[in-house]
């Protein structure tokens, strides 16, 4: 069974899935998601433990409203670095700019080990709890998610989201077009960072510490699988990946010591099987048509 | 494009819902305010079976599972205890994805989880509902002091690590020159070596180079050359322990012949395959010694090797057999008492706590007891040198030294 606090690392999942889909729109593979994740949680951890200002209790506890804050100031300091590194990293493209996002990830994660007041390598602990249960971070996840999804979905109709598309298609003729490709590329990589910092602050409170290990390169893996496993077509693919790939190491507990050789499993069957992930955009096409076909009332139960 | 617009929205909404769903069905999670019920009480252990501490997990998990076989075989116990085992892993989520898990099955206390970062993170949860944590790894500092519930069997690096230092400076007391390795990006070395460089400082040694190597390096050819030239009378390494074994080799093989103090994480016979013969002679503080002469220790030694063949077991194993020993103890005692009897889960949970902390136990670690805060008494303390056979394949650590707190405390506070 799926307790609420297992039900939000699924949706910090689902959350960093669609960080790492945004630059992918615009036919950009960036494994950076884990650096800003790192500095989200990281200022988040700094500010509830070190300034009083935000309102930490003795008790342990800490303002919504502070929690908010904290989000937001994560999430602009990430999308603050996106804006600088991306300058000079998105002249990469494919596989170059893969490893180079990679070696922001280790650059990160080596300064959060060697900065003096970031705890060294273990971490900040202590870090105050604006809910009493993980229950109650199910509300600030879920309206991160539904945001970030309501822009991802948005995206498709506007122009910013129709130049990702066809940066994504061929970049060359997107740019004979007269698109501004780099300020395209760059908008994507901010927007996956702001998404990321801001996970990251929140995740900071949910996992009570935070150390350098949250950012690592094995990070950047997982999250490119969800994905992958997901599908990388529509904004859904990510989510339903993210969702799915966090709780199978979970609900796989009953089967003993093999539940990773299962996961890994998964993983290897999930782009055999269906090569351009779980949810593509035919699919949505068909469950968008499903109704009609029938003729039936809308209201039906839906499934695909 | 219009139908798969209409076709995202009813995805979203489906896993909206489904999400709902999962949130209602999930919302109660913790059994506590219901009636203890009758029969065996269940321990829960969430340590590490995968991720990198899983070398220390699986001791662990010998250590539980001759637990379990000493408490079976003991005089019929006033309430029976089972053991459920979860793997922690090596990272955080998991640990407390593990803690939530044994919490809503009802546990009435928790053993785990392997490593201190984990400790830190799954510890809070425990403590917020209430569930008695009984630390068998964790030696990291603010530990006890996440809260009331959280408490452990294994003894701060501070107290044990210099120990080894002052046997090495007894066999030599000439020694001006030291020289320090350790990983810098991992929690226990980074903590343990702000220990030694203390415990140096207060001798009156300054070490002449500092090395830092990294949590996953097996080559240390480099930082080994840069040491050697400053002509070191002492290594003091403070690595994990495959990390190590390669490390003792290569110094060795590349001429160092002075003596080496090691840490913590060298305490395990897992290294001996690493450094073969160029082990002998190196010296560890333990917190345990299979030469310790108690019953309980020739009890738990003989459980262990009808288990697992005629080997000493090491320390990280004595430890979490000490942590289901003092809650098993702690369960009877407190049965005897009435303390378990019309009681809720939550209260029984309470219960034992105060009972934890307000006993003493004869554990194969020595006589232990707790701190108000949770914080491991522990009295005795052990200086080995490890011998290797003379294939160089096997060997164990010889104690050379037994050392109390008081007689350490009391000689600290002399100069």
């Amino acid at each position: 069974m799926i307790d609420n606090g297992l039900l939000v690392q699924m949706l910090l999942g689902a959350l960093l899935g669609l960080s790492v889909y945004l630059p992918l729109a615009a036919g950009q593979l960036s494994l950076a998601t884990p650096a800003f994740y790192a500095v989200g949680g990281t200022l988040a951890a700094l500010l509830s433990t070190r300034w009083s200002a935000l309102g930490a209790t003795a008790s342990g506890g800490f303002p919504v409203p502070s929690l908010l804050l904290e989000l937001v100031l994560g999430g602009l300091l990430a999308g603050l670095l996106a804006l600088l590194v991306g300058r000079l990293v998105l002249r990469l493209q494919g596989i170059y700019l893969a490893i180079a996002t990679i070696a922001l990830v280790e650059i990160v994660r080596v300064a959060i080990l060697n900065l003096p007041f970031t705890g060294g390598a273990v971490g900040i602990f202590a870090i105050p709890q604006p809910f009493a249960t993980a229950a109650g971070y199910l509300l600030p996840a879920l309206a991160l998610l539904a945001l970030a999804g309501w822009l991802c979905q948005r995206l498709e109709g506007m122009p910013l989201g129709r130049a990702m598309a066809a940066i994504r298609d061929d970049e060359l003729a997107a740019r004979c077009m007269g698109i501004d490709t780099t300020r395209v590329k760059l908008t994507a990589f901010v927007l996956s960072a702001v998404l990321a910092g801001s996970t990251g602050a929140l995740a900071a409170h949910f996992l009570n510490t935070w150390n350098a290990r949250q950012g690592s390169f094995d990070a950047s893996i997982t999250t490119l699988a969800f994905v992958i496993l997901g599908g990388s077509r529509t904004w859904l693919g990510p989510v339903v990946g993210g969702l799915l790939l966090t709780a199978l190491p979970e609900l796989l507990r009953p089967v003993g010591d093999v539940r990773l050789v299962l996961f890994g499993l998964v993983i290897l069957l999930g782009p055999v099987l269906a090569p351009q992930g779980l949810i593509t955009p035919g699919l949505l096409e068909r469950l968008g048509r499903w109704g009609e076909r029938r003729g039936g009332s809308p209201a039906e139960e839906v499934k695909p | 494009m219009q139908g798969r617009l209409r076709g995202a929205l009813r995805l979203a909404t489906l896993l909206a819902a489904g999400i709902g769903a999962l949130a209602w069905l999930g919302r109660n999670t913790d059994p506590a305010a219901k009636p203890l019920p009758a029969g065996p009480l269940t321990l829960g252990a969430a340590i590490a079976f995968t991720g990198n501490a899983n070398l220390y997990g699986q001791d662990q998990r010998m250590g539980l599972a001759v637990a379990e076989r000493w408490a079976q075989q003991a005089e019929a116990p006033s309430r029976p205890v089972q053991l459920q085992l979860e793997d922690g892993a090596s990272d955080e989520p998991s640990a407390i994805a593990a803690f939530n898990l044994l919490i809503r099955k009802g546990v009435i206390a928790l053993i785990g989880p392997t490593l201190s970062q984990q400790a830190f993170a799954a510890d809070p949860i425990a403590q917020r509902q209430g569930v008695p944590v009984v630390a068998p790894s964790n030696t990291a500092q603010g530990i006890p002091e996440i809260g009331h519930f959280i408490s452990r069997v294994s003894a701060q690096s501070s107290v044990i690590a210099p120990l080894s230092l002052d046997e090495a400076l007894r066999r030599d007391p000439s020694i001006k020159r030291v020289a320090v390795f350790y990983a810098q990006d991992d929690a226990y070395s980074t903590a343990e070596v702000a220990i030694f460089q203390k415990a140096l400082a207060a001798r009156g040694l300054t070490p002449v180079t500092v090395q830092r190597t990294q949590l996953a390096d097996n080559d240390f050819q480099t930082p080994i050359t840069s040491a050697l030239p400053l002509k070191p009378q002492l290594v003091v390494l403070s690595v994990q322990a495959v990390a190590g074994g390669n490390l003792i080799r290569q110094l060795r093989e590349l001429g160092y012949r002075g003596q080496i103090v090691v840490g913590n994480g060298l305490n395990t016979p897992n290294i001996y395959p690493i450094c073969q013969r160029w082990c002998d002679g190196i010296l560890i503080a333990q917190a345990y010694s299979p030469e310790l002469n108690t019953p309980i220790n020739r009890r738990f030694l003989q459980l262990f090797q009808q288990a697992h063949g005629d080997r000493p077991p090491p320390q990280i194993t004595a430890q979490a057999f000490a942590a289901y020993q003092v809650l098993f103890e702690a369960i009877q005692r407190l049965e005897r008492k009435g303390g378990l009897t019309g009681v809720t889960l939550g209260q029984a949970r309470a219960n034992l706590m105060t009972e934890l902390l307000n006993g003493t136990y004869d554990t194969p670690l020595g006589p232990i007891g707790f701190s108000p805060e949770g914080e491991v008494l522990q009295d005795r303390f052990y200086v080995a040198e490890v011998r290797m056979a003379p294939g160089g394949r096997d060997g164990r650590f010889a104690l050379v030294r037994e050392r109390t707190l008081t007689e350490i405390q009391g000689q600290e506070s002399k100069p």
